[in-house]
Parts: C-alpha cells; sequence; structure tokens
C-alpha cells in the first residue's frame, strides 16, 4: 500500500494534492474549451488522475478519479453544470477513471517502494562499511566498543550499550542501561533478544566460542527501525565481534612482543657481562701462559708488562664485579651507606692515581676549588661513584685528549668530569644514566656494560647526592656532575 | 716453519697486548689489526700465513671478514670466540674459517691450533698420502688404517668420516662439512647420523670409546681429530 514516507507531501495534505491536480486538469480543459471549443476533453482529466497516481499514490488517485470524473460530468458533459448519470458514457469514463487510478496508483507505489528499499539497502551498505572502516581504524578492545556503541545509537536513531562483561559503555554517554542486559550474556549467539518491556533489543557479541559481552540498543523517536534495519543492527554487533577479536588478537601479540624484547634486553645482558668478564680473563690467561710458556726468552720489560697486565686486568675485573654486586645491592636496597665528613680531594688523590695506567695517552686534569672541600657521605662509594664516571670518560675520549675533573666545595660539594668524547644528543642526556642503556654511537665501542653511569647515580643517591649529564660548552665532549652535600670545614 | 707472518685482529688491545710477547717468542712475525677494515687493508699489503680473527669486531662482522677474504685468499684463519656463540662459530667455518679457539685461551694451545692450521695449508700443496697420529696411522693412497700397528677395517662411509677428519688432522670439521664429505654435498642428512657414525668409528679406534682421545667431540660445532705429530 501506500507509504507513509512520500518525498514532498505527507498525510492528508495527499488528499488535498490530489484535489489540487483534478483543479489543474479543470483549469487546463476550461481552456482547451474556450479555445478549441470541444467538450471533449476527458483525456485532460485522465491525465490528471495519471499525474495524481504517480505522484501521490493509490488513495488520492481514487480520490483524484471520482473528483475529475465528477467535475467532468458536471461541467464538461452535456447538459453542462449538471450531474448526469444516464449514459452509458458516463459509466465508461468514470470506470475508465477508476481503473487508471487504480493500475497507476500500485504501480507507481511499488516503483516507489523498489526505490525506497533500494535506499534503505545503499544506508545501510554505506552505514556497514561506515562502521568496518571505523573498527579497522580503532585500536584496542576499549575503542572497538566506543564505536560499536556509536554507530549502533546511529543505525536505531537512539541509544545503545555495549556490557563488556564488567561494566557497561554507552552512547551518548550517561545512558542508563536494562538491569536485565547481564543476564543476556548467556543467550544463543544468533538470537536477538527483547529486554525491558520490549524497548530495548539485545544480541550477544560472540566470536565462535568466545563471549565478549552483549551490545543493546533502543530506538527512540517516532520511526521505528523496520525489518531491514533490524537485520543491519544483526549485522553490526557481529561485525564489531569480529573486530573485537581481532583487537584482542593483536593486544596479545603485542604482549608477546615486549616479552621478546624484554628476552632481548636479557640476552643483550648476559652477552654484554659475559664479554666484560671474558676480556680481562682472557687477557690474563694469555699473559699468564705466556709467561710461564716463554718467561725465560722473555727480555725481562716483557715480563713486567705481561705481569702488569695481569694485575690490571685482574683489577678490571675485580671492580666489574664489585660493580654487578653494588648493582643486585642497589636494586635490592641492602647498600650499607656510612654519612660521615670525608676529605673530597683524598678521594680523587687516590682515584687518579689508580687510574694512571688506565688513561694510556690521555691526560687527566684536575682543578681543585679552595677550602677543605669536605662531603658528607661515604669515601669508598665515592671512589666507586667517580671510577665509573671516570672509566666512562676515558672510554670515549681519544688518545692524546684531555679528560678534566674539577671540584668546588660549599653548601653542597660539586664534582664535574668533563670528556672529549663525541659527546650524547640532548635527547639521550637522561638515558645514559639508566641501567644497561648505551648511546646509539657508544655501539661501535665494544666494552662498557651500559652498568658504569647507573651505578654512579645510584651511589650517589644513596648518599643523598645528585648526579647529572649536560654537553660539553666549548668542544664536543660530556659533562658529568656529581652533587654532595657539604659539610663544613673542619 | 718460523719466521710465518701472523695476522692477529682483536679490538681488545691488552688482549694484543698479551698475546704478541708469546707469538714472537714462538718465531711468528706479528702485525696485528683492531678492526676488520683494518685486518682486509693490512692483508692486502702484506703477504699472511695465518689470520687469528675475533668475530666481535667494531666495524665489520667477523664472519664478514672471513668471506672477503675468502674471495681472493685461502690463507688459513683461526676464529677467536667465546664459548657460548656456537652458531657463530659454525657459520664462521662453514663460510671458511679453519678453525676457532675459545676464549679465554692460553697460548700453549693457540700455538697448537696455529701450528694445525699452517700444517692443513701445507697439506693443500703437498700430496701427503700418510697421517700419524699417535698410535694412529692412515695410509690415503691405500686406504689403510692402523692402530699401533693393527689393521683396522672400516666401512666406506667409517673411512670417509676418518679420511675427512684427518685432512684437517687438529682442526675441527663441522657437522655440515663432514655430511657433505660422507653422504655428499646434496645429501638431506640430520646431523644425529654424523653421531651415529662417529660412535661407530669410536669403538674401532678408542680404547674407551666413553672418554675418546683420538676423534674429540666439539660440543654444538663438529668433531676434530687429534693433531698430527
Amino acid at each position: 500500500m501506500t507509504s507513509p514516507k512520500l518525498k514532498d507531501v505527507k498525510g492528508p495534505w495527499r488528499y488535498l494534492a490530489a484535489l489540487g491536480v483534478v483543479m489543474a486538469a479543470t483549469l487546463i480543459a476550461e481552456l482547451l474549451y474556450r479555445v478549441l471549443e470541444t467538450t471533449r476533453l476527458s483525456m485532460i482529466f485522465l491525465a490528471g488522475v495519471l499525474v495524481a497516481a504517480v505522484w501521490l499514490g493509490s488513495g488520492p488517485a481514487y480520490v483524484a478519479a471520482a473528483a475529475a470524473f465528477l467535475i467532468y460530468n458536471f461541467y464538461l458533459v452535456d447538459p453542462r453544470f449538471t450531474l448526469t448519470f444516464g449514459s452509458a458514457e458516463d459509466v465508461i469514463v468514470l470506470a475508465v477513471f477508476l481503473i487508471v487510478a487504480m493500475l497507476t496508483g500500485s504501480l507507481a507505489g511499488r516503483v516507489r517502494d523498489e526505490a525506497r528499499r533500494a535506499q534503505d539497502r545503499a544506508r545501510t551498505t554505506a552505514a556497514l562499511l561506515e562502521a568496518s572502516r571505523a573498527f579497522g581504524a580503532s585500536i584496542g578492545e576499549e575503542a572497538v566498543r566506543e564505536r560499536l556503541a556509536t554507530h549502533l545509537a546511529e543505525a536505531a536513531k537512539g541509544e545503545a550499550v555495549i556490557w563488556d562483561g564488567s561494566r557497561a559503555l554507552t552512547h551518548p554517554a550517561g545512558v542508563a542501561p536494562p538491569a536485565d542486559l547481564i543476564a543476556d550474556v548467556e543467550a544463543p549467539a544468533d538470537s536477538v533478544l527483547t529486554i525491558a518491556g520490549g524497548d530495548w533489543r539485545a544480541r550477544p557479541l560472540r566470536a565462535g566460542d568466545e563471549r565478549l559481552g552483549v551490545a543493546a540498543w533502543r530506538p527512540l523517536g517516532p520511526e521505528a527501525p523496520e525489518a531491514e534495519e533490524a537485520s543491519l543492527m544483526d549485522v553490526l554487533v557481529d561485525l564489531g565481534a569480529g573486530a573485537l577479536v581481532r583487537a584482542r588478537l593483536s593486544e596479545g601479540q603485542a604482549e608477546i612482543q615486549a616479552l621478546a624484547r624484554t628476552e632481548q634486553l636479557r640476552n643483550a645482558l648476559l652477552s654484554s657481562i659475559s664479554h666484560d668478564l671474558r676480556t680481562p680473563l682472557a687477557a690474563i690467561l694469555a699473559s699468564a701462559s705466556s709467561l710461564k710458556e716463554f718467561g725465560g726468552q722473555f727480555p725481562p720489560e716483557v715480563r713486567d708488562d705481561l705481569l702488569a697486565t695481569i694485575t690490571e686486568e685482574a683489577e678490571r675485573l675485580n671492580l666489574f664485579v664489585a660493580n654487578l654486586l653494588d648493582m643486585t645491592k642497589l636494586d635490592g636496597g641492602a647498600l650499607q651507606v656510612d654519612s660521615s665528613p670525608f676529605s673530597v680531594r683524598e678521594v680523587i688523590d687516590r682515584l687518579t692515581t689508580r687510574l694512571t695506567r688506565r688513561l694510556g695517552a690521555r691526560r687527566l686534569v684536575t682543578q681543585m676549588g679552595v677550602g677543605g672541600l669536605i662531603a658528607r657521605g661515604d669515601p669508598v662509594l665515592l671512589e666507586q661513584a667517580l671510577s665509573n664516571v671516570l672509566e666512562n670518560a676515558i672510554r670515549f675520549s681519544p688518545d692524546g685528549s684531555e679528560i678534566a675533573i674539577s671540584v668546588q666545595g660549599g653548601a653542597s660539594v660539586r664534582i664535574e668530569v668533563t670528556d672529549a668524547g663525541p659527546g650524547v644528543p640532548e635527547a639521550e642526556l637522561d638515558l645514559i644514566f639508566e641501567k644497561f642503556y648505551r648511546a646509539a654511537h657508544a655501539a661501535k665501542h665494544s666494552q662498557g656494560t651500559g652498568l658504569g653511569l647507573s651505578i654512579a647515580r645510584g651511589l650517589t643517591e644513596a648518599m643523598g647526592g645528585a648526579v647529572n649529564a649536560r654537553p660539553r660548552a666549548d668542544a664536543p665532549g660530556l659533562v658529568v656532575a656529581l652533587r654532595l652535600p657539604g659539610e663544613a670545614a673542619a | 716453519m718460523s719466521g710465518e707472518r701472523l695476522l692477529l685482529v682483536d679490538d681488545e688491545p691488552q688482549l694484543i697486548r698479551a698475546l704478541r710477547p708469546a707469538l714472537g717468542a714462538a718465531g711468528y712475525e706479528v702485525t696485528t689489526a683492531e678492526s676488520g677494515q683494518a685486518a682486509l687493508l693490512q692483508m692486502a699489503r702484506e703477504p699472511t700465513d695465518v689470520v687469528i680473527l675475533d668475530l666481535g669486531l667494531p666495524d665489520l662482522d667477523g664472519k664478514e671478514v672471513i668471506r672477503r677474504i675468502r674471495e681472493w685468499s685461502d690463507v688459513p684463519i683461526l676464529v677467536l670466540s667465546a664459548r657460548d656463540l656456537e652458531s657463530e662459530k659454525i657459520a664462521a667455518l662453514d663460510l671458511g674459517a679453519d678453525d676457532f679457539v675459545n676464549k679465554p685461551v692460553g697460548v700453549g694451545e693457540l700455538l697448537a691450533r696455529i701450528r694445525a692450521a699452517l700444517r692443513g695449508r701445507e697439506r693443500r700443496f703437498a700430496s701427503h698420502a700418510h697421517l700419524k697420529s699417535g698410535e694412529l696411522e692412515i695410509n690415503f693412497a691405500s686406504r689403510e688404517v692402523t692402530l699401533e700397528g693393527d689393521d683396522v677395517r672400516l666401512t666406506p662411509r667409517e673411512y670417509d668420516l676418518v679420511r675427512t677428519l684427518a685432512r684437517h688432522a687438529g682442526r675441527v670439521v663441522t657437522h655440515k662439512q663432514l655430511i657433505a664429505a660422507v653422504w655428499g654435498p646434496e645429501a638431506n642428512v640430520d646431523a644425529q647420523f654424523v653421531r651415529v657414525l662417529v660412535g661407530q668409528v669410536r669403538t674401532k679406534l678408542e680404547a674407551d670409546s666413553g672418554s675418546p682421545k683420538i676423534l674429540l667431540t666439539e660440543p654444538g660445532i663438529g668433531y676434530r681429530l687429534r693433531a698430527e705429530d
């Protein structure tokens, strides 16, 4: 039958419009009557009925047919301006008008219905396409649920709720979900349920055997979705369930990747530690076995050099092991920190003597500030922290360059180590104190575990101090500054 | 055999400092390089008789260095590598390295490996029909294997295995190389087959096949026949 949704004219107005069409036909007939002086103008009225039927549908078409017949009869059929129901011609005209109105009206109605259905289908397809695109672009389950709620609410021209098993997500925000929504999680996957007094409709979100929650929607306003729209909702919900599964899978994959990265880091750490343990061991074993096999043949200076290598490498090994232990102690919070006044000057003197051989062809310059330079803390820990900073400086400074230590006293004691290495990009300055971090350009310096600076920071902070790094102002290089609480000179 | 030129490639200066005197005292002329590029340059500049190569170099992957050397030279290459990097060692050997030495290493073992590597090169140039390693003797011409003077009867496959190891006496031969030599280069054979074959040979050659003294296992990599006398 006629559709409630005519494009231009609605409801009772259609009948008025039908009468309007007949009036127009009458006017044209009157004009032709005057010009051509003929009364055989039933075709004009028939055309009016046709127009009314095509434009307005069957009901108005009948009205138009009746009106056209009456006017035609009254106005044109002799005797004019009387209604006559005598001749067979009258009956035929009325019958033709009615038949045309009926046939055309229903044909036009069908065409209109088809057109509307095609439009609906196009709209459904567009809505699904839009939804699937939106799902595809959503990252994470939460985003997919939000999109699903939005699209369901739009398609239902109302509100929608997505229940994920523990909480409800609504569109628009703040909608109160129906009370018995949760119970429907257990319903079979392909069912659509009507809940909460027929207002809400719900469909479980499922993919295979997996239960992902429930989607519920309620149309608001006068126009309830028709059958095709109901199936649009079903497809939307299933599409959403598929997208949820995909999101869940990709989240799982991200987790696996994170795990793989952790594994990678651990392997890097292990190979780094084993390298740092093995390198001094290799030098010690090579030197010791050389002395054993060829000791007699070597000139004294070669023997001394091999013995020095053994001593130094053993010390390096010891330092590395101590660092590893410190790191675990720092991590476990078991580090014993002595807090008493001590002379920073003495610590640095001890350190520079110890590091002389490590310097090779580099120079170490110390600039001591005035005063006692007394800090509060643990001299052993400071020595270790500083030696890590200096080892790092030596490692990155080329032969022939200068490494500077400067110390300034006061309310706090500030020790700065300036190297002549390649420096560290601004963005990485904080990262160099992270455990196992090594700047990108440091990769080619195969020594170093990425532990030294993080131990320096850990030790300094354990004494109530602080460490930071900044680029060297006058040349490429890095300045690492340690600050410790000061103590008035005794 | 003294005066051979030896190129030591390692990026740890302290290791070079520790090894150099002993290698010199053993009669080698030692040059050193701290990077892969420097090593390739040095080889192009001067003839080299044996290369000792650390796989972990700062600039080039050690395997890449081997590949580039093998493009034009069959100089013996002895790989210095950490014990835990089996796959690296196998890759290096399959690329054409002659042998490997685990780090850390004593100079005694290192010198023995250098000697084995150099002998392998000699064998390539001389028609070496005979091998003697302790009580084991092999005559390649007559395919005779004797142990303390007594004939050892080997199946053709067992003999192929022993011959391949003997040709590389003192040096490691990977599973892959053994499979290619015994079953053919196209053979699709598992390393397990090699293990079984080695087990058979050991029952014939070793006094106690549970603790072999002649046919030694390099775990995860391959096998090594005790060096020639």
